[in-house]
């Protein structure tokens, strides 16, 4: 009699993204919908992030998810999970629209304007979820050095190259890959640590 | 192996797209042989790469943007055939599209069923007014026929002679009770030129005043006629005399031709 006064029904049935763009690629405007209300905040605080203005951030976040839209067919669930992918592609095209404002066009015209790799989740990972996750990466980050922090956020947010980064802060190139390629191995030891 | 540890150090900065242009042409060689270890690496790099994302605060979106985007979403899942609130084909069961069809038909039976009997019905009913209308009519007659009857046979009728002009004519008689009205009656009437009507007036006795213009007259084929007046325009009392005379097609408020019978009220 006492459980069952504790008895209440479980929290509601979200579906997971993978069913959610399975119901995509039929063209399931609700799934849509869904999608967008779960993950349009982070999408569009990483490319606020990188071009520090809204209008032009909500321009490209609004072509991220049509890409989505039009485009569900060529993200394969089976080979990552879906975020990673939508975040590679909205920081991909934030940084496009960066580098056709900037002098650093001439950097990255080589390189094709496509769809963002699959990454393949390392199955450490696999164990975290969303909310945990994003915790642990913002506390790892906040644990590197200024430097090893500021040399993968130039990097990363403002996509400059090993050698614009060094001329930004006035340091030695091998220093600055140093700085970077040490805070992304202690961010990646502290995500498997986690586990 | 030392080519390896060489390119290792490069992978990180290749997955954040930090690598200047030699150092990535260098590396995507490398991974173009077909480096295992180093492959892997890369994917792993990647990954670390995209939680980076997590570090840059999140921040809403206003809503006109997703208004914008569901706007542009429908749309095209529209022209593409596939409204949001609208289940597929498949989704409904055969068995409930032959209950749509059955309880259409049904309705389709009903509606000429209905429409059927409401004509039937109207029919009916058209047919009861018009044997209504008959019966009226004849019953009218018949109260007609019977207040001739009476003024013809009641002794207290004034019987008045309606003599033609013409001393070979046809003469006329007339039967005027008091409460009941006149009776106007002939046999062998010539008929009347065409476009015109033997009409009836009520001459009274006071001096200057015209004709009153009464019923208009009908003979039958053979001259016959019976003609009831059962409101005269004026008394016996009053009345000098009756005269019928020939008018203009649908009658006239006061005679245009000379009477062609005329008879005095005793």
């Amino acid at each position: 009699m006492l459980l069952a006064a504790f008895t209440t029904a479980g929290p509601r049935e979200v579906p997971p993204d993978a069913t959610l763009l399975s119901l995509l690629l039929q063209k399931d405007v609700s799934a849509f919908e869904q999608l967008y209300d779960r993950h349009a905040r982070l999408v569009y605080g990483l490319v606020l992030r990188i071009l520090q203005q809204a209008s032009t951030s909500e321009e490209v976040v609004q072509d991220v998810f049509l890409q989505l839209w039009r485009n569900a067919d060529q993200y394969d669930a089976s080979r990552g999970p879906f975020v990673p992918w939508l975040c590679t592609m909205a920081r991909n095209r934030a940084l496009d629209h960066l580098r056709l404002k900037s002098e650093r066009q001439r950097r990255r015209e080589d390189l094709p304007e496509e769809l963002p790799t699959i990454v393949v989740a390392p199955e450490y990972e696999k164990a975290l979820d969303e909310k945990r996750r994003a915790e642990r990466v913002r506390a790892l980050m906040a644990s590197l050095t200024p430097q090893q922090k500021k040399a993968i956020e130039l990097a990363y947010f403002e996509g400059l190259s090993h050698s614009e980064i060094a001329a930004t802060l006035k340091e030695p190139l091998g220093t600055v890959k140093s700085w970077i390629r040490n805070g992304l191995l202690r961010l990646k030891e502290g995500l498997q640590a986690t586990t | 192996m030392k080519n390896c540890d060489q390119f290792r150090e490069l992978i990180e900065a290749y997955a954040l797209g930090a690598l200047d242009p030699q150092d990535r042409a260098a590396l995507e060689a490398h991974l173009a042989t077909g480096c295992p270890e180093c492959a892997k690496a890369v994917e792993e790099a990647r990954w670390l790469v995209t939680q980076l994302a997590y570090t840059a605060p999140e921040a809403a979106p206003s809503d006109m943007l997703k208004g914008r985007l569901m706007q542009t979403v429908r749309a095209e899942a529209q022209s593409l055939g596939k409204p949001r609130v609208m289940p597929s084909k498949s989704a409904i069961p055969f068995w409930l599209w032959a209950g749509v069809a059955a309880l259409l038909v049904f309705s389709i039976y009903s509606a000429w069923n209905t429409r059927r009997l409401n004509n039937e019905i109207r029919d009916a009913n058209n047919r009861a007014a018009s044997l209504r209308d008959e019966r009226e009519k004849a019953e009218q007659e018949l109260i007609l026929a019977k207040r001739e009857a009476m003024i013809l046979m009641d002794p207290s009728s004034v019987k008045i002679a309606l003599k033609s002009g013409d001393a070979q004519g046809p003469q006329l008689e007339a039967k005027w009770h008091s409460e009941w009205g006149v009776v106007v009656m002939g046999e062998n009437i010539p008929m009347p030129s065409p476009h015109h009507v033997l009409q009836l007036w009520f001459i009274p006795k006071e001096a200057g005043k015209m004709p009153m213009p009464s019923m208009m007259i009908r003979p039958d084929a053979n001259g016959k006629f019976v003609l009831l007046v059962s409101d005269p325009p004026e008394s016996m009392d009053a009345t000098k005399a009756l005269a019928i005379s020939e008018e203009p097609e649908g009658g006239s408020p006061w005679p245009t031709n000379p009477p062609r019978y005329s008879g005095g009220v005793s």
